[in-house]
């Protein structure tokens, strides 16, 4: 009683103080993320890992450090990455990528091959007329004959045979899984999960020895080259300088017994296509279509690598491959494919459509609508390398197993860039997630990272998607997640998008990791079943960002803002009148639980619009949750004026 | 019998003991390892068998304890959970196995423990714990001061307390959780310096050990501190009179509804809010008339709301 007395008369004897609230040079949400945390006793600089929680090992990316100390500055990277493509030139997304590829702590980055005197200068007998053609092929068998396997051989310089032939069969074997696994006894389960500890332990003994600088540099090198070289073809023949005919015109009669070899353009595992609907098949080196609509049936073996270019002008074509390896992959080695037209199809197995393993792998696709299937590490995929699908325009399909569309796995960056057209994405589907559930399917695509924890870090992995209104299918491990020092990351500038994921999806990050979804225009959907919308678990940040739009986000639980195990989540939705469903309201919408006797930090933030709730939150309100630590706040950052409003 | 015979006799028999005693130990050993293949299993399809697993190597006793410490060094976390679990559960014939891995090279199987002597919580572990308090690394000292804490080891509190100013920020997080254990009332000035800390785990656990100690002493040391130039140690020390919800508190908060910062002004006006329920809506009142920024009011009318729907 006595204190309520205190409490009235104070009250009433109280001036109030004019303070304005000073949120200058701040966007949207760096004010809302500041203004949260002051509400819940936090500040913004509360997100960041120390980087030994655990043994650091040889494998981290430098980019991978710096965020977990920073994880915020993730918005500014994945902007940065958006930014990064220019229209008709794959080279210069790939050569900023190559910039992130730099391990910790590693200060000397390695260069190409640059090939001695004698066999740069090695003379051919010119088969076909045209200069600008002949200086593309020689171009081309520099890289193929030369660079590429001398950057091989810098790449694996300190291995052993053995140690090589590791890479090729029980690496291989670390990256891949079985369906019948699924049949396993416990025994059975226990043997093989050994054999792959196994695996891990004998390479982190040799594996830092690997350095994928050369051959992903020396790929860059030549993609820039090829690229200048077929556009200089293609402005000629545009412009009526020459034509197609023209440019196939031989020097002449061709003996049957003439040594082909010598002759450029026409050496083993290179072929050049008219216009036509030619068709290839088998293990080529080099490949230019000047047009139609061709089949390619490709085949690779790695145990023998080399450097693979294929060009084709256009035409709507069909890609194939029956073997791991077959298409615009860089397997130990340089895979190129560069589509310059056409509705085409591309039918892959696994480690293909941009896969880089050990080695550099792009797609380049400049237009058209196109469908990519393949199965696992495919389409944007990297480990120990970078692999790159830049698809230019129309509505594609994307449609894979496992570690896809934009997967970096250790020491590798892989990346879709689509720049436009309403494009779908499905991952999964094939290999059961045999730790969580009987009927749900792993995914680790979409935008996901992988290290293999504890042994090492993982890679970056993202898709960058400008327009469209795009559709993302997965189910478990997918959509701007990652798995042990690692990043995944999507950033869709615009479209009404939606996002289907069962759990890990959607700005999540386990195990010391990092996780950003960014989505700046469109009324977006997003749902699934947990660990999601901005969720990190055991000292990892998960971050959803959505800058505009009405939009709806649902999930079950540890969603929605929601740090586990020592993690952060954060949800941001800058604008509209947006909706969230949950079903559990005690772990999500601003959400943190403890772990090592302290709490976690879970952030919601909606800085707009008129907004629908299940949940904790409601519309203008703030919030503190029954957690360790967590809150949100749903607030009008720009009220409109009352004075117009009541004219 | 000559006496040669029975000495053969005897031999024979030592031999044969040996035999079996050798056969009982591999079966023991091999039993374990098969338990243990099946209690550190992922799979879903064998998930209904981890537990009994785990209790069928708790019951082996204390002979497997040794065992399971070697397996610390798994790079395994399904692993390192169960050789927690089942320790745990052998419980004190654990912990003379477990000290003496204390004294371990291997820092991260010292680290882990550290961790399991905290939750098996015998306080035999006390003293061996309080001795690896100056490990070099600092992941031992967080498990050893939070082990402390969890056994509630009250002659260890100058340990926790000095703890409090560790210079990394677990350790000083790990020792504020366990002075709010050991309810030690001794550790209140520094651990309301805490509520200023860096690390947002000291800061919180700090603010949440406060609410455990003496509210007479707490008070007292949140009032003399409430102006400090870190407005974490303002803000929190807030938050907990707020709850505390003492006259003093309440004279304290009040001034600070005047405070220059509007968010400062929100931080008091909603835990006089808290405090006040029954009279929340005529507080939140007044304080919203007079509170100039839009967001500190609708701060206040959120807290009364969360007052309601908690009535």
């Amino acid at each position: 009683m006595c204190y309520r007395v205190i409490l009235c008369l104070t009250l009433l004897l109280t001036p109030a103080t004019l303070v304005a609230q000073d949120s200058s040079g701040l966007t949207p949400e760096q004010f809302g993320l500041r203004h949260l945390s002051e509400y819940l006793s936090l500040q913004p600089d509360d997100i960041s890992f120390r980087p030994d929680y655990t043994e650091p090992d040889s494998f981290r990316l430098q980019i991978i450090t710096d965020l977990m100390q920073h994880p915020l500055q993730m918005v500014d990277y994945t902007e940065a990455l958006r930014a990064a493509h220019v229209p008709k030139q794959p080279e210069v997304l790939a050569g900023i990528l190559f910039t992130d590829l730099a391990g910790e702590n590693q200060t000397v980055r390695g260069r190409p091959y640059r090939g001695k005197p004698a066999e740069l200068h090695r003379e051919y007998n010119l088969h076909y007329r045209d200069v600008d053609l002949n200086q593309l092929l020689t171009r081309a068998a520099t890289y193929l004959n030369v660079i590429f396997p001398g950057s091989t051989e810098m790449m694996l310089s300190e291995l052993t045979p053995s140690q090589r032939e590791f890479l090729r069969r029980e690496f291989k074997e670390i990256v891949v899984v079985h369906e019948e696994e699924e049949f396993f006894t416990v025994e059975q389960s226990d043997s093989v999960e050994k054999v792959e500890e196994g695996y891990a332990d004998e390479f982190v003994e040799f594996g830092y020895k690997i350095d994928p600088d050369p051959v992903v540099a020396a790929g860059i090198d030549c993609l820039r080259e090829m690229i200048l070289e077929v556009g200089n073809l293609q402005k000629r023949i545009r412009s009526g300088g020459t034509s197609i005919k023209e440019l196939l015109s031989t020097t002449g009669y061709l003996p049957d017994n003439v040594d082909r070899e010598s002759y450029l353009g026409l050496q083993t595992g290179w072929k050049i296509g008219g216009t036509g609907s030619d068709y290839y098949q088998g293990d080529y080196q080099f490949i230019l279509d000047l047009g139609g609509d061709d089949v390619y049936d490709l085949e690779y073996d790695p145990a023998h690598p080399h450097g693979v270019i294929i060009i084709d002008l256009g035409g709507n074509d069909a890609y194939r491959t029956k073997s791991d390896f077959g298409l615009a992959s860089g397997c130990f080695s340089v895979g190129l494919l560069l589509d310059f037209g056409g509705d085409d199809r591309y039918d892959a197995q696994s480690f293909a459509l941009g896969s880089g393993f050990f080695g550099f792998g792009l797609l380049y696709d400049a237009e058209g609508v196109d469908r990519y299937d393949g199965d696992t590490h495919v389409q944007g995929a990297a480990s120990f390398g970078l692999g790159l699908l830049i698809d230019e325009g129309g509505r594609d399909i994307y449609n894979a197993a496992l570690y896809a569309q934009g997967f970096g796995f250790i020491r590798g960056i892989g990346l879709i860039y689509e720049t436009d057209g309403a494009d779908s994405y499905y991952a999964g589907g094939k290999y059961k997630d045999l730790l969580r559930y009987k009927d749900h399917y792993l995914s680790l695509s979409q935008g996901f990272g992988y290290g293999l924890r504890p042994w090492m870090s993982g890679g970056i992995g993202g898709i960058i998607d400008l327009k469209g209104n795009d559709s993302y299918y997965s189910d478990i491990f997918a959509q701007a997640a990652s798995y042990w020092w690692s990043l995944g990351l999507i950033y869709d500038s615009s479209g009404n998008d939606n996002y289907q994921a069962f759990q890990y999806a959607q700005g999540a990050a386990t195990h010391m990791t990092l996780g950003i979804l960014i989505d700046d225009y469109g009324s977006d959907v997003y749902f699934g079943k947990g660990l999601m919308h901005g969720c990190g678990h055991d000292y990892s940040a998960g971050i959803i960002l959505d800058r505009h739009g009405d939009d709806t986000y649902t999930a079950y639980d540890l969603s929605q803002g929601a740090g586990s195990a020592n993690g952060v989540g954060l949800l941001i939705d800058s604008e509209g009148n947006d909706r969230y469903f949950v079903k559990n309201r005690l772990n999500t919408q601003g959400y943190g639980n403890p772990r090592r006797d302290f709490g976690s930090i879970g952030l919601f933030i909606d800085l707009g619009g008129d907004d629908q709730y299940l949940g904790n939150g409601q519309n203008d309100y703030y919030w503190r949750t029954d957690s360790k630590w967590g809150g949100g706040m749903d607030i009008e950052l720009n009220p409109p004026d009352s004075s117009e409003a009541n004219q | 019998m000559r006496r040669s015979n029975v000495i053969a006799i005897i031999g024979a028999l030592v031999l044969l003991f040996g035999m079996t005693t050798s056969a009982g130990a591999d079966e023991t050993r091999t039993k374990f390892d098969s338990l243990f293949v099946i209690a550190s299993s992922g799979g879903v399809q064998f998930r209904e068998m981890v537990e009994p697993a785990k209790d069928s190597i708790a019951a082996m006793g204390e002979d497997v304890a040794p065992w399971l410490i070697d397996k610390f060094t798994t790079k395994s976390a399904r692993e390192r959970w169960t050789i927690i679990h089942v320790l745990k559960r052998i419980g004190s014939p654990a912990v003379p196995y477990l000290v003496r891995a204390l004294k371990r090279s291997d820092g991260l199987v010292v680290q882990r423990v550290c961790w399991a002597l905290g939750d098996i919580a015998d306080s035999a572990a006390v003293d061996p714990l309080i001795d690896v308090r100056h490990h070099s690394r600092w992941q031992v000292r967080d498990q050893a001061i939070g082990a402390l804490g969890k056994i509630g080891a009250y002659r260890a509190e100058p340990v926790v307390i000095e703890a409090l100013t560790d210079s990394i920020g677990q350790v000083r997080k790990a020792a504020a959780v366990s002075c709010g254990k050991l309810t030690a009332d001794d550790g209140i000035a520094r651990l309301v310096h805490l509520l200023g800390d860096d690390f947002y785990g000291a800061r919180m656990s700090a603010m949440e050990s406060l609410l455990k100690l003496d509210t007479t002493f707490v008070v007292v040391a949140l009032s003399d501190s409430i102006a400090s130039d870190n407005n974490f140690v303002g803000d929190l020390a807030c938050r907990i009179m707020g709850q505390l919800g003492t006259p003093r508190c309440i004279a304290t908060l009040l001034v600070q509804t005047h405070a220059d910062s509007p968010s400062r002004r929100a931080h008091a006006a909603t835990a006089l809010i808290h405090m006040t329920s029954q009279n929340a809506e005529s507080v939140c009142s007044f304080l919203s008339m007079r509170e100039p920024d839009r967001l500190a009011r609708l701060k206040m009318t959120s807290a009364l709301n969360a007052v309601i729907n908690e009535q």
